[in-house]
């Protein structure tokens, strides 16, 4: 960064700046220790002030005093009554005939002389910017030598600002990421990019995988603490109730019910957030805030308690306990089989228990006949299924053969 | 009036769903006047009769959840009966099919298909017997298949299967594929070996059943049988066997014959008039 005003000496360079890098600052800077470089604001002499005082009082109709850009010196143009004959113009050093002539910083010009070097043509409003020996209008000096701004193009008149391999408006040169103007701030490299500081850290501890304390902008080296959804290191943190300073394992306590947003969270310790008594979920292990299920000798949060099997909440409905575990209805029956053979439902008073299947007690009945059993009918098996006397007396002659030969080889299966 | 349009005008009058008529001597659906316009009955029994005929119009009773004809003489079911809407159960043992009709595999609800003892093997099948989805138990024993159609995989609800006594040469493996099988009846067949995939499910356990007497089954699996079930799944699930069984496949000569004498069974006698 490169930056100098007419009225103050060169800033102090910061880390990032370095005169050194603009050629252009050197140039003139070589210039204007040995030749006084400066933009002058002259006055034309004219006839019909012929008597100029001495006293470098400002004449009437003379320029305002203008500010420049490149240079640091600023002039009033004086009137000078001086012995015309033995003057030279300083650009043709022909002498002067009675004619006006131009005086600036101690040179007399005929007016057609004093004109840019580049286009010939005078000073636009008197001002000129000299380099190198040489007079240029302020279009022409900067096309010539004036940098123009990385970002919108323009030249870059008043403070410029290099950086980055290239110049910069102080209101162009902006953090890439937060648009922030860096002139006054400095600015980290990455990648390419000009951040500042605080993006900057934030990308590396992005690129680390780690979170960025949203209070001192720090990568967080251990486990963040949220809370009021950031993250923050836990050392910024002193718990609501005991005031000991925090560690990642501090609670953050929602709002009591009907306060909604969680601006209003405080931060426990997990000494006095246990001393609370909130109750813990035995499913997430996280605090439970709202409406708490109590069951199977634990809380949970109320879309936490789910089926063993199919993992659905039970929301209120009916559960099942089986070793420690909770079933919906459906699969406790399913897993633990107490559908009903006939009507495949689970069986809600009396099972009727036989052949490795169950009944509804008005559903067990003889497979054959369909009429109906009770737990004193006595009855016959063939395939696993309850057979009446009647129907196995009908059997024929030959399947009943086979159902005995059958039953007398594995006796465990002999009828019930 | 016949005992069978005794009990169905019966029945018409209490307006009870559940029809019983078993036993009565039954021919013919035209000794049952009116039937089909009970539309409210859920239950037809009409096991131990001698129907040799089921009428399309069956497909009227679109209530009808249980259809039982257990012993009778049936010796095919018309298509019409796979559009019972609600049909759940349905038994047509001890009948004479020697096939299923086309497009039965569309029963929509359809939980137990009793088919025991009849003449049926795994050419009777519809081309979409398989699609049905929500069957748990099926049996089959008692008839003619010689191989299991490897599709049984697609039988997903599956907790019952009987294939006692037929001429089964071999199980597929997709059988393994029945996770919820929880009884498995293969007795009297001609099976010499199972596929180790057998040995990814329960049938073991208190709640299970596995049937597999009288089979010629390989020495390692007869002698593993004679100490008890468990342990003949304890060594299918072994490396031992899945080698043994490999090996058993690729160089097995012809299988074994049939053993079970069928003739004498009712399925197979022609009636005459």
């Amino acid at each position: 960064m490169n930056e100098r005003k007419p009225d103050d000496s060169p800033l102090p360079p910061s880390e990032l700046l370095s005169l050194d890098h603009s050629q252009l600052y050197m140039r003139r800077k070589l210039t204007s220790s040995d030749s006084n470089l400066s933009v002058y604001n002259f006055d034309l002499l004219s006839d019909e002030n012929p008597h100029i005082p001495e006293d470098n009082a400002p004449l009437q109709g003379s320029f305002s005093s203008i500010v420049d850009t490149y240079n640091n010196l600023e002039y009033t143009p004086n009137s000078i009554t001086v012995d015309m004959s033995q003057k030279t113009c300083s650009h043709c050093k022909d002498g002067f005939s009675n004619e006006k002539i131009v005086n600036t910083n101690g040179e007399l010009w005929h007016t057609q002389c004093f004109v840019c070097a580049q286009c010939f043509r005078p000073f636009p409003e008197g001002i000129y910017y000299e380099f190198e020996g040489r007079k240029y209008c302020e279009h022409d000096f900067q096309v010539l030598f004036a940098p123009y701004c990385g970002k919108c193009g323009e030249f870059v008149i008043g403070r410029v600002i290099k950086a980055m391999n290239a110049n910069w408006h102080p209101k162009c040169f902006c953090c890439e990421m937060c648009n922030k103007q860096l002139a006054d701030y400095g600015f980290i490299r990455n990648q390419g990019r000009a951040l500042c500081h605080d993006c900057n850290a934030q990308v590396k501890a992005v690129g680390l995988g780690k979170h960025v304390c949203h209070k001192c902008h720090g990568v967080i080296d251990e486990k963040p603490l949220r809370f009021r959804g950031e993250v923050y290191h836990a050392y910024h943190f002193n718990c609501t109730a005991c005031g000991t300073e925090l560690k990642s394992d501090a609670r953050e306590v929602k709002s009591r019910p009907g306060l909604l947003a969680n601006d209003v969270n405080e931060l426990y310790c997990l000494r006095c957030h246990d001393k609370m008594g909130i109750p813990i979920c035995g499913a997430c292990r996280r605090p439970i805030e709202e409406r708490v299920v109590t069951a199977l000798g634990k809380h949970w949060h109320v879309e936490h308690f789910v089926c063993a099997k199919c993992e659905k909440p039970f929301l209120g409905h009916r559960h099942y306990e089986k070793k420690g575990l909770a079933y919906c209805e459906t699969h406790y029956h399913q897993l633990f089989g107490n559908l009903c053979f006939v009507c495949n439902q689970v069986i809600q008073v009396d099972v009727f228990t036989a052949l490795n299947k169950a009944w509804c007690v008005h559903h067990f009945a003889c497979s054959i006949c369909d009429q109906k059993l009770n737990q004193k009918t006595k009855f016959y098996e063939c395939d696993e299924k309850p057979v009446c006397k009647k129907c196995n007396d009908k059997f024929p002659a030959e399947f009943k053969r086979r159902l005995r030969k059958a039953h007398q080889y594995t006796p465990q299966r002999a009828p019930v | 009036m016949s005992k069978a349009r005794k009990a169905l005008a019966e029945a018409r009058e209490i307006k009870n769903p559940e029809l019983d008529l078993v036993d009565k001597g039954i021919h013919s659906f035209e000794e049952l006047p009116g039937l089909f316009n009970m539309l409210n009955i859920t239950r037809l029994t009409l096991s131990h009769n001698r129907i040799k005929d089921i009428p399309p119009s069956i497909a009227y009773l679109v209530n009808l959840e249980i259809l039982t004809l257990f012993n009778n003489q049936i010796e095919e079911l018309p298509v019409s009966i796979s559009s019972l809407p609600k049909l759940r159960i349905l038994n047509v043992g001890m009948n004479r099919l020697d096939s299923l009709p086309r497009g039965f595999g569309a029963l929509p609800v359809l939980e137990v298909l009793d088919l025991t003892y009849n003449n049926l093997n795994e050419n009777s099948l519809p081309g979409n017997f398989f699609m049905l989805e929500t069957l748990r138990a099926l049996y089959l024993g008692d008839n003619d298949f010689e191989v299991l159609p490897p599709e049984i995989g697609q039988l997903k609800n599956l907790q019952i299967l009987v294939l006692r006594e037929n001429d089964l040469i071999d199980v597929p493996k997709e059988i393994g594929e029945l996770t919820r099988l929880r009884e498995l009846h293969i007795q009297a067949n001609r099976l010499t070996v199972l596929p180790p995939e057998i040995g990814n499910l329960d049938l073991v356990g208190s709640k299970s059943i596995l049937k597999m007497d009288f089979n010629p089954w390989v020495t390692p699996i007869a002698d593993q049988l004679q100490v008890g079930i468990s342990h003949v799944i304890d060594y299918i699930r072994s490396e031992t066997y899945r080698y043994l069984y490999n090996r058993h496949i690729s160089t097995r000569g012809p299988p074994p014959p049939k053993v079970n004498d069928k003739s004498r069974k009712i399925s197979r006698i022609k009636q005459q008039g």
